[in-house]
């Protein structure tokens, strides 16, 4: 029977799922310590409309690094879950854990992410920054995680290109609302937007902060085409 | 009559020797730019040493060819004396580029004539110009002059789509919507858009239903995922097409909602 443990890291949990609780939280913590752990995600969004994406993904050709083997593409499933406790404030502590799997290569083990708030920063700060956990895992994690009490918050298809640059990720990906319940997954979607949403991330230890200012370099050299910005979840809260 | 001519020999050299050491100074000062201010030179800075250079150039010939200026191809120079011993006053007077007056650089410094080589080809070529016919020549012209006009039309074309292009970019490139970003990002990240269940006119929901696995079908197995049904806050609007069965999730679980 595993045992699942979260540990608390300044505003955010991390999970660990293990059979020898002891032993894997004192390397876990041992690790963090030592900072070789990607753990911080430095993200910039942003989004280009359907009629320039070629332009996009021709000068991104040019920029990154896998010239020769072409832009990498993907279509991936993406579930949301949300694990909900009641803290010990009045609002109760909600959790989000996500699913991903390739549509494209169902053979490849699917991926469970931990994602958490995310710190926007002074205006000295190039890019926002996430603490996110990924690990590779079975079809068997939705099982799983439902009976572990996660409901499922919402789900969508990303279709598109990844790129890579140093150790810069960009991904450009349409974004698909799934169909009605009777389909399923990749067919009767809908695009849900005219847009293509362009994401530029490194993964990398806590305290790498240098890396920023490399990716605001870069997302300088995509620009009027589209814009890579910080963009604030909680304005975006507000948006009716 | 020889103390006139020497005379003129003497103003002539003078004239040319100051001219070519302007010319000689404002390359420099150019060389000099080049090299240590290239990080703030800015480009109309630099044709303006351009145009000093050249106009220093044009002033140059002037000079050469007055006619109260002597033929000077018609003087010789003649080295008496070839020494490889470093030589005090050669050296100061050419700034300590030639220090000696020896026979490895007097032959390049005194030539007169093109390299035996280069004499050779410019013999073969004069020969061959010279055996040209006036038809054939104008025909080549002709030709020659055809394929230069030709070009010349491609660049200016080039340049007026080049001209449009930038002109109508400048004006109205709208390569992304903000709007479409927040949209998108607030999809991906909060699921804004996204979540099931969700009505048009933006009724809350209330998540905690389950869906049975046979209303999808490939369901089996759990390796699809189930995404539960949830249901507007009013029970009779859910809607009726679907069938489920719902049993209340909230006992399987601790953690409540």
């Amino acid at each position: 029977m595993p045992r699942i443990f979260f540990i608390k890291v300044g505003q955010n949990y991390i999970i660990i799922m293990s059979a020898a609780p002891g032993s894997a939280m004192d390397s876990l913590s041992a690790a963090l310590k030592c900072n070789i752990i990607p753990n911080q995600e430095y993200l910039l969004q942003g989004s280009v409309l359907d009629q320039y994406v070629e332009v996009l993904l021709h000068r991104l050709r040019g920029l990154c690094d896998n010239v020769d083997s072409g832009p990498e593409s993907f279509h991936d499933h993406e579930l949301s879950f949300a694990l909900r406790a009641q803290g010990s404030g009045a609002a109760p502590m909600v959790l989000p854990l996500r699913v991903r799997r390739a549509l494209d290569s169902p053979e490849s083990p699917w991926q469970l992410r931990y994602v958490g708030q995310q710190e926007l920063g002074d205006k000295n700060r190039p890019t926002v920054v996430r603490s996110s956990i990924d690990m590779a895992c079975s079809s068997t994690i939705v099982e799983f995680l439902t009976e572990l009490g996660c409901r499922m918050d919402f789900e969508y298809i990303a279709r598109g290109y990844m790129f890579r640059k140093g150790r810069m990720k960009i991904t450009v990906s349409k974004i698909f609302k799934m169909g009605n319940m009777n389909t399923k997954p990749g067919e009767g979607v809908e695009p849900i937007s005219q847009s293509y949403l362009v994401e530029l991330s490194v993964l990398a230890p806590t305290g790498q902060d240098a890396i920023a200012e490399d990716m605001r370099i870069f997302a300088e050299q995509l620009r009027p085409l589209v814009q890579l910005e910080k963009i604030d979840y909680k304005r975006l809260g507000n948006m009716s | 009559m020889q103390q006139r001519e020497e005379k003129q020999l003497e103003f002539a050299l003078d004239n040319i020797i100051q001219r070519v050491n302007d010319l000689k100074t404002s390359i420099a000062s150019m060389i000099m730019k080049v090299e240590n201010e290239y990080e703030n030179l800015n480009w109309p800075n630099f044709l303006d040493n351009y145009a000093l250079i050249s106009g220093q150039l044009t002033a140059l010939s002037k000079v050469l060819s007055h006619d109260k200026c002597p033929v000077l191809r018609n003087l010789t120079v003649l080295p008496l004396l070839l020494s490889p011993e470093r030589d005090e006053q050669l050296a100061q007077s050419t700034e300590g580029r030639v220090t000696t007056f020896a026979h490895d650089l007097v032959p390049d410094y005194l030539r007169t004539k093109l390299e035996p080589m280069a004499e050779t080809k410019m013999l073969q070529i004069e020969h061959k110009a010279g055996n040209l016919t006036y038809e054939n020549a104008q025909k080549q012209v002709a030709a020659y002059q055809k394929v230069v006009v030709h070009v010349w039309d491609i660049v200016n074309k080039a340049r007026e789509e080049w001209e449009v292009e930038s002109s109508s970019r400048g004006n109205t490139q709208q390569n992304s919507s903000v709007a479409d970003t927040h949209l998108l990002v607030a999809a991906v990240g909060m699921g804004k858009g996204l979540k099931m269940g969700t009505s048009p006119n933006g009724n809350p929901t209330s998540g905690g239903m389950m869906v049975a696995p046979q209303n999808r079908p490939g369901g089996s197995g759990g390796s699809v995922p189930i995404p539960p049904n949830t249901q507007s806050v009013p029970m009779n609007k859910a809607p009726s097409t679907i069938k489920t069965n719902i049993k209340s999730a909230n006992q399987i679980h601790p953690y409540g909602r």
